[in-house]
């Protein structure tokens, strides 16, 4: 098999769901000396791009989602500590801090956010649920992350999404970060009553928003 | 008339009622605050949204208990707490009934939890958790409405553990999202005939579906709907999508425009029809008026 089969094999088990397939693939490519970057890249990291497309469709639904980005994340676990020890990292898309925010505790729909982000190469900061804006400023600035990603299902706590960009404001951090929105109620008619960098409609669209913003 | 009676009258449209959580938004309470606490710490506010649906001309009215289920409740740190809230909800819709000919529905919602791989929940952990609010319910309701459902499973687990403690009838109510290409799926992946023939197996008395699609996408699935089964059939859709105006929750449809939907899917043969998120007692009033001049 050359190297595109195997990328397009280690793609297929993702897309299939295949975690027994993706880690032989995985153990494969360690032991035969691949280039680790583009087996995430151009093998796993096309399945999950793929995953997601078939969600977008109607074709995938939360259960499939959640196993192809879980699959992902295993298979890129196993690769990481030869990828560390070779000096080479996989370059990250960015850094994310994620949270729901004060008065909700709705925490599945930024929980597969986060899934979707890390599976597509950010490293995700997550802060759970019910978590109050000051943190949220305080936790971002210490972690020194790019976007800060606000979660609410409530239309009641959705005015709290506003309170992150107020204090950003005030400490003069604004610029410092990409602020972005998620939640059932969310339209962009908030984002821009806010002055939000952005939202998503669901998972596959944050990863989408938020490689935009990256780049 | 009980409720068997109503759904055997074939001239009979049943009035469901309008949204609980959208309408208790009003009086500004803590945001955030689970609705059903406001059972036991300001029943009022509860008493004065259940009268104006009955008020408005509905036939049953449901109980303010959409996330008193165990689950739902331990996650928040509330779960000792599940006895009162749930007895308190009954004496709440039972204290301004009014004494004849409308009847008190046991509203069950989902648990908030998700089975593997999305979550971790088990079959088991649902249906304990339902069956304890619903032993508690039994004791007032004259029948169930389980809704806003996106897992079958989750579906199943609370009619199993209603019908463990109780003979009443069951509204068995799914929310369904419209994929771009293949139609109506919870986002758990089961199609709406799936879901159909699942509820049909289950044997519940009413398939419904309710909440995440405004009234115009709930004709296109209503249409579906009395096809496939011939079980009476319940909407309650929500008005619209909800949008944030001057940091006052609006929903982007008039109460006529959701009339005429709801007059569409009478027509279309739904037996029991009633409003979820952003419905008011003006929706109920006029879906009344609708119904008596049919």
């Amino acid at each position: 098999m050359d190297t595109e089969e195997i990328y397009k094999e280690m793609a297929d088990s993702i897309v299939g769901l295949d975690q027994e397939k993706a880690l032989k693939l995985a153990n494969q490519a360690l032991k035969e000396d691949m280039d680790l970057l583009k087996v995430i890249e151009k093998g796993f990291g096309e399945g999950i791009r793929k995953v997601g497309d078939l969600w977008d469709d109607g074709e995938f639904f939360l259960p499939e989602l959640m196993s192809g980005a879980q699959i992902m994340q295993k298979a890129v676990e196993l690769l990481t500590p030869k990828l560390q020890s070779s000096g080479s990292t996989r370059q990250s898309s960015g850094k994310v801090l994620l949270a729901t925010i004060e008065g909700d505790i709705h925490s599945i729909g930024k929980t597969i956010v986060a899934t979707m982000l890390r599976a597509n190469g950010f490293q995700v900061v997550d802060l759970g649920t019910d978590v109050k804006a000051e943190k949220i400023v305080e936790r971002a600035i210490k972690e020194n992350v790019d976007i800060i990603g606000v979660s609410t299902l409530l239309t009641t706590t959705m005015v709290n999404q506003k309170k992150v960009i107020e204090i950003l404001n005030e400490k003069n951090l604004r610029s410092d970060f990409k602020v972005i929105f998620g939640g059932a109620p969310v339209t962009q008619g908030w984002v821009d009553e806010c002055l939000a960098d952005g939202y998503a409609e669901n998972a596959v669209e944050s990863v989408k928003l938020a490689k935009n913003l990256m780049s | 008339m009980s409720f068997t009676q109503w759904l055997s009258d074939k001239s009979k449209i049943i009035l469901f009622d309008g949204a609980m959580g959208t309408q208790l938004m009003k009086y500004n309470l803590d945001p955030g605050k689970p609705p059903d606490l406001l059972n036991i710490e300001n029943p009022d506010i509860v008493k004065k949204v259940l009268a104006s649906y009955y008020d408005s001309g509905a036939d049953m009215v449901q109980t303010c208990t959409f996330s008193s289920n165990l689950v739902n409740l331990k996650r928040q740190n509330l779960d000792n707490l599940l006895q009162k809230i749930n007895s308190e909800a009954l004496n709440n819709i039972e204290a301004i009934r009014p004494s004849i000919g409308k009847l008190i529905v046991g509203d069950v919602g989902p648990s908030g939890e998700f089975r593997p791989p999305v979550g971790n929940a088990t079959g088991d952990q649902w249906k304990d958790g339902f069956r304890q609010q619903i032993e508690v319910l039994n004791a007032g309701v004259d029948l169930w409405h389980i809704e806003t459902m996106s897992d079958l499973q989750e579906m199943s687990a609370a009619i199993d553990a209603i019908k463990e403690v109780s003979q009443k009838p069951i509204i068995a109510s799914m929310t369904y999202r419209k994929t771009k290409a293949r139609g109506f799926y919870t986002i758990m992946g089961d199609s709406l005939e799936t879901c159909i023939n699942k509820l049909e197996e289950e044997n519940v008395d009413v398939i419904g579906a309710n909440c995440t699609l405004g009234s115009d996408q709930m004709i296109e699935l209503a249409k579906e709907l009395v096809q496939l089964t011939k079980k009476p059939v319940s909407v309650k859709p929500n008005a619209g999508q909800p949008r944030l105006e001057g940091g006052n929750t609006v929903y982007n449809q008039t109460p006529d425009e959701f009339v005429n939907d709801i007059e569409q899917m009478i027509n279309l043969g739904v037996k029991i029809v009633g409003g979820c998120c952003g419905t008011t007692p003006t929706h109920i009033q006029k879906i009344r008026a609708l119904i008596d001049n049919h």
